[in-house]
């Protein structure tokens, strides 16, 4: 690789991770200055641990998650399934329609749930917040799954049947885990997108149910950039990067 | 009463849309028998065995397994093994999980699993790779896997579908006597599909070649080599076929555009042709004692290593001779020479055209 090049490739890592490196750094600075780092202190974290809306957030969060997690794995790999197993007319059709929630702005997706609620007269709350997750992420978890199933080799459930297994314990024995790295890469992926959520949770959520990414919004609404914010996004972004790097691992272990 | 056989097909007929794959299919297969069926590509040897093994539904007809209909039985509960031509080994579990698969469906406790799991290993001399995980075996050996897991559940029928397409020539070769004696071991009646005839010579008890979906012919390797019903057969059978068109004028007499020539005595009349077999016919300069003697020049001479290939040109008409039994000091005929070649009329075969 030339100089040039990696200059230039440093340069973008510079220009990715440099907001992030300042934000973690200054979560950690004793003085409530964001210009000079004085010391080094935990101060800022014991205060926000000590906070018990910022548990309550991140347990809403957590539970979300997992619930938009499983549901949109089944609903994605069923989604999947019948697009890659069946002919049928209409196919490329669905397929094209399943993947533009992947292409329209969050915003969109965020009003026009809301609008739904409200004209249908739905109490927003958890359940509200749940629902509009899996409906988009459904979406990212048919991609994944359907590239996976593409050039799988449907000769190995047929083997199963001829050895004695009926058609619920070739899935259950054969399909599912053949199909488990990607199941577990789209299902992280989905985790991930629920976890970091944002824009959708704030239109469809009621009163007094807030996630993470909800409590740090309204803390930077209400009081402005603080090291205190700070510590709690380190906070937020850390649980997060925790899934990517499993999300990365599975990936390639999909791929092998 | 009538004899029992291992898998009958009756009237069977397979349409994929527009297209006929199997045609109006009958079968009777005995009861350990190695039987084979042949035929070049897309001729329906696959769909058959498939509709066999209830894989595929046909559209007509009627499939028997020890002369209970199974017509609707579906695939799990026929008992049958079958090879796939890629094997479909799972990926996700190790030699041993691989062939115990079928004995856990059918809820063989464990201890007898583990039994029977290591006799049949011993059958396909795989002993001690149990653990081995599928991608860390040779071609060959996963090969014995795929067998071994479908010989495992004692299948009244194995079913094999080109099981030795993707291995080399030395190990192919290696495989077909393994085949054979694992097949006379376990004591099962074997269906095994292939477009190489060779295969299905060396291993075969019957065979049936297919061509565009109907059978053409059903018979032991000798009855097909030396008595093909239609000249497709006779063709596609063997490493090479020498036909002469030509007009049955009366009993053991052809008219041909080579001249009147002698053919065997045969009920058939009119539009005919004579088989002859490359090594049937003789070649020299001054034959003796023989039916039939043509004049011709050598095209070609290929040193085959146990014989010799002679191509002659005969007015017009390509000849191909097998002389084997050559040593050095014989003469060989070189290219361009003039040379006679020779049959007895009962060397000879009368195929009928239609
Ligand atoms: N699932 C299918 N859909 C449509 N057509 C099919 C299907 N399976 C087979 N065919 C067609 O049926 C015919 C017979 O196919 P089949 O696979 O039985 O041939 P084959 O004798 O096994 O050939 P090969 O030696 O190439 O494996 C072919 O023309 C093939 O294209
Ligand atoms: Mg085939």
């Amino acid at each position: 690789m030339s100089i040039f090049l990696k200059v230039f490739v440093i340069m973008v890592f510079i220009f990715l991770y440099s907001p992030i490196a300042v934000m973690v750094l200054f979560s950690f600075n004793e003085s409530k200055s964001l210009g000079v780092f004085t010391n080094f202190s935990l101060k800022w974290y014991e205060k926000i641990l000590a906070n018990p809306h910022v548990w309550s957030g991140l347990y809403n969060s957590l539970w979300v998650a997992a619930v938009v997690t499983v549901v949109s794995i089944i609903l994605g790999l069923m989604m999947a399934l019948v697009v890659t197993r069946y002919n049928f007319s209409g196919r490329s059709i669905l397929e094209s329609i399943i993947l533009i929630p992947i292409i329209i702005p969050e915003i969109a997706e965020a009003l026009s749930l809301m609008v739904m609620y409200i004209f249908l007269n739905i109490p927003m709350g958890p359940m509200t917040v749940i629902i509009g997750h899996i409906a988009f992420d459904i979406s990212y978890v048919t991609v994944v799954m359907r590239a996976r199933m593409i050039g799988y080799d449907k000769s190995v459930e047929e083997a199963a049947r001829t050895l004695g297994a009926n058609e619920f314990q070739t899935f259950i024995r054969i399909t599912l885990p053949m199909l488990y790295p990607a199941i577990l890469a789209s299902g992280l992926l989905a985790f991930t997108l629920s976890f970091d959520d944002l824009i959708k949770t704030l239109f469809t959520t009621g009163p007094g149910f807030r996630t993470l990414p909800l409590i740090i919004w309204s803390s930077a609404a209400r009081g402005g950039v603080s090291p205190e914010l700070n510590s709690l996004s380190s906070f937020a972004l850390s649980i997060s990067f925790l899934f990517a790097i499993f999300r990365l691992r599975a990936e390639k272990g999909a791929g092998r | 009463m009538s004899e029992l056989y291992s898998v009958e097909l009756e009237n069977i007929v397979k349409r994929f849309g527009n297209v006929v794959a199997v045609d109006n299919v009958n079968l009777k297969i005995k009861e350990n028998e190695f039987f084979s069926l042949i035929g070049p590509s897309g001729c329906g040897k696959t769909t058959t065995l498939r509709i066999v093994a209830g894989l595929e539904e046909p559209d007509e007809g009627v499939v028997k397994l020890h002369g209970k209909d199974v017509t609707d039985v579906p695939t799990h509960k026929r008992n049958i093994g079958m090879v796939f031509q890629h094997l479909a080994l799972f990926p996700h579990m190790n030699v041993f999980e691989n062939i115990a698969f079928g004995l856990k469906m059918k809820k063989f406790p464990k201890e007898e699993i583990k039994r029977k799991v290591r006799e049949i290993l011993e059958i396909v001399k795989l002993e001690g790779l149990e653990m081995r995980r599928i991608n860390q075996l040779s071609g060959g050996q996963q090969q014995r896997v795929a067998l071994a897991r479908a010989l495992v559940i004692e299948p009244s029928v194995l079913l094999l579908d080109e099981p030795l397409g993707a291995l080399d020539l030395k190990i192919r070769q290696h495989m077909m006597v393994e085949l054979k004696n694992i097949q006379r071991k376990v004591e099962t009646t074997f269906i095994y599909v292939t477009h190489d005839q060779t295969e299905a010579m060396t291993m075969s008890d019957r065979i049936a070649i297919m061509k565009d979906g109907r059978i053409q012919q059903i018979g032991t390797p000798l009855q097909i080599y030396y008595r093909p019903v239609n000249t497709f057969v006779a063709s596609f059978i063997g490493e090479a076929v020498n036909l002469i068109e030509g007009d049955v004028k009366e009993d053991g007499f052809m008219e041909t555009r080579l001249g009147l020539v002698y053919c065997p005595e045969s009920e058939i009349k009119g539009k005919a042709a004579i088989m002859l077999r490359p090594e049937v016919l003789e070649i020299g300069n001054k034959l003796k004692d023989l039916d039939n003697i043509l004049n011709g020049v050598v095209q070609a001479v290929i040193f085959k290593g146990s014989y010799v290939e002679y191509r002659i040109e005969v007015e017009g008409t390509s000849f191909i001779i097998h002389k084997h039994g050559v040593t050095n000091t014989e003469k060989i005929y070189p290219v361009g020479s003039r040379v006679e070649i020779g049959w007895k009329r009962e060397s000879s075969l009368l195929i009928p055209l239609d």
